[in-house]
């Protein structure tokens, strides 16, 4: 087994390390897609009572299917309908950040809601225009309650990206399959893939957990006991 | 582009696939259930364990969440389909032969009993100590008290948590059909290979798969709102 180890993991080490690269861009970019589309329906949904059922549609669809349908259907359906994304890491990008802005909206609209709406009021009553409310009273507050949910869909993305491997982007998982339909040895590579995995979202949700521990010692947004 | 959308989505083509598809939807349904019933399963047990007295028992238990919690479901598919038979043949020197139905029931029963756990602990912790103190001083023995006091208590609250899981797993057996089992998605690639027609296929399976879901987690929280007059 060690010796399979040596031969299979660590002379491939590289395909291993290129494919974490591209797990961590794909994870990123869409993450941060997922961060902008989130905010847009949520503001959609609270603020623009004329855009709210399609903003609710579209969080109800992202939150509703699959994963793995909605990146086969961005993947072979979008170029057809909307004339991109022109490469399969576009397709994996926006497929992600669809899946995520759904739950992110959500995540924002109850970080928003849940705020005592005397802070808001109290801006209003000192004359602060709406704008300068939701910048310096509400958002500081919400992203602070918000933090660990945020991490969490953060952890819940790069689980999801494994499946980007499917529509043949060169990710982790990806590499760790082209080994194993090489070699047909797969116990070595796919339970060191397995472990890294692990690692990576284990250290996500781990950390998610801290700052949640951390945010409400230190701001008391909960009652302490 | 709504127009252009509703041409191309010729839905003849998918009511004339209709019982390919449903009869696929339907594998994903028997693979669903009885993925739930390996999850709750050892959930419950799990989660039990995790409330043990003993420390090793403890320990492994939560690591034992953690570990499925914190790993993606198709490395766990994947995992159990290409590895563990092989790793099992090695070890033990017999050869076992996992359909792809069975690993996938297997690998979905497993990752989710992780997520389950911990539900199962939240319901359990969620009884007032002042119960199972009454339960002793009558005398009730352990199990009783667990069986009689705890469970029937613990699995009203752990209800609609545990029947959200149940609507992220129904999601998640959407990934089978990569390794090979002939779900919905399998089959709407197979007849996209067919014909070249992804868009009604694929917005059709979306839709389908969006419509399900909604119709439960609408049910789920109905029957939530309803069941705050049991407790």
């Amino acid at each position: 087994m060690i010796d399979n180890f040596n031969r299979f993991v660590l002379a491939n080490a590289d395909m291993l390390l290129f494919g974490m690269w591209i797990t961590a861009r794909v994870c990123t970019l869409g993450f941060a897609l997922a961060i902008v589309l989130g905010a847009l329906a949520c503001a959609l949904r609270l603020y623009v009572p004329l855009l709210r059922p399609i903003a609710i549609g579209y969080i109800e669809f992202c939150r509703a299917t699959p994963i793995f349908v909605q990146l086969l259907w961005v993947n072979y359906v979008w170029p057809e309908l909307f004339g991109f994304p022109r490469t399969v890491e576009g397709a994996g990008v926006i497929a992600l950040a669809l899946q995520s802005s759904g739950y992110l909206a959500e995540t924002f609209r109850a970080g928003i809601q849940g705020l005592p709406r005397g802070q808001a009021e109290a801006g209003l009553a000192i004359g602060l225009s709406r704008l300068t409310i939701m910048r310096r009273i509400v958002a500081p507050q919400a992203v602070l309650v918000m933090a660990p949910a945020i991490v969490n869909q953060m952890a819940v993305v790069v689980k999801s990206s494994t499946l980007v491997s499917v529509i043949a982007i060169p990710d982790l998982m990806y590499q760790a399959l082209k080994i194993v339909n090489q070699w047909f040895e797969p116990i070595e590579v796919l339970t060191t893939a397995a472990a890294l995995y692990f690692l990576i979202i284990f250290s996500l949700s781990t950390g998610a957990e801290r700052i949640a521990v951390r945010f409400r010692r230190k701001f008391g947004l909960v009652e302490l006991h | 582009m709504l127009g252009e959308l509703w041409q191309s989505l010729d839905p003849s083509l998918f009511w004339e696939y209709r019982v390919i598809l449903l009869s696929g939807l339907a594998v994903n349904v028997g693979i669903f259930l009885a993925a739930a019933v390996v999850a709750s399963l050892l959930a419950f047990a799990i989660g039990l364990a995790r409330m043990s007295r003993i420390g090793p028992l403890r320990a492994a238990a939560t690591g034992y969440a953690e570990l499925f919690r914190n790993t993606p479901e198709l490395v766990i598919i994947v995992w159990t389909y290409y590895v563990l038979p092989v790793l099992i043949g090695r070890l033990f020197g017999i050869r076992l032969d996992l359909s792809p139905w069975l690993a996938s029931v297997v690998a979905l029963g497993l990752a989710y009993s992780g997520f389950m756990s911990e539900t199962v602990r939240g319901g359990l912790l969620s009884i007032p100590r002042g119960h199972v103190e009454a339960a002793m001083s009558i005398g009730m023995s352990g199990w009783t008290i667990l069986w009689r006091i705890m469970l029937p208590q613990a699995i009203r609250r752990m209800l609609p948590e545990a029947l959200n899981q149940f609507v992220s797993l129904f999601k998640a057996t959407s990934i089978v059909s990569l390794i090979a089992v002939q779900d919905i998605m399998y089959r709407v690639s197979m007849i996209n290979v067919q014909e070249m027609r992804p868009l009604p296929l694929y917005t059709g399976a979306a839709l389908l798969y969006c419509a399900v879901v909604i119709a439960a987690s609408q049910a789920i929280q109905h029957l939530s709102a309803r069941r705050q007059s049991w407790v």
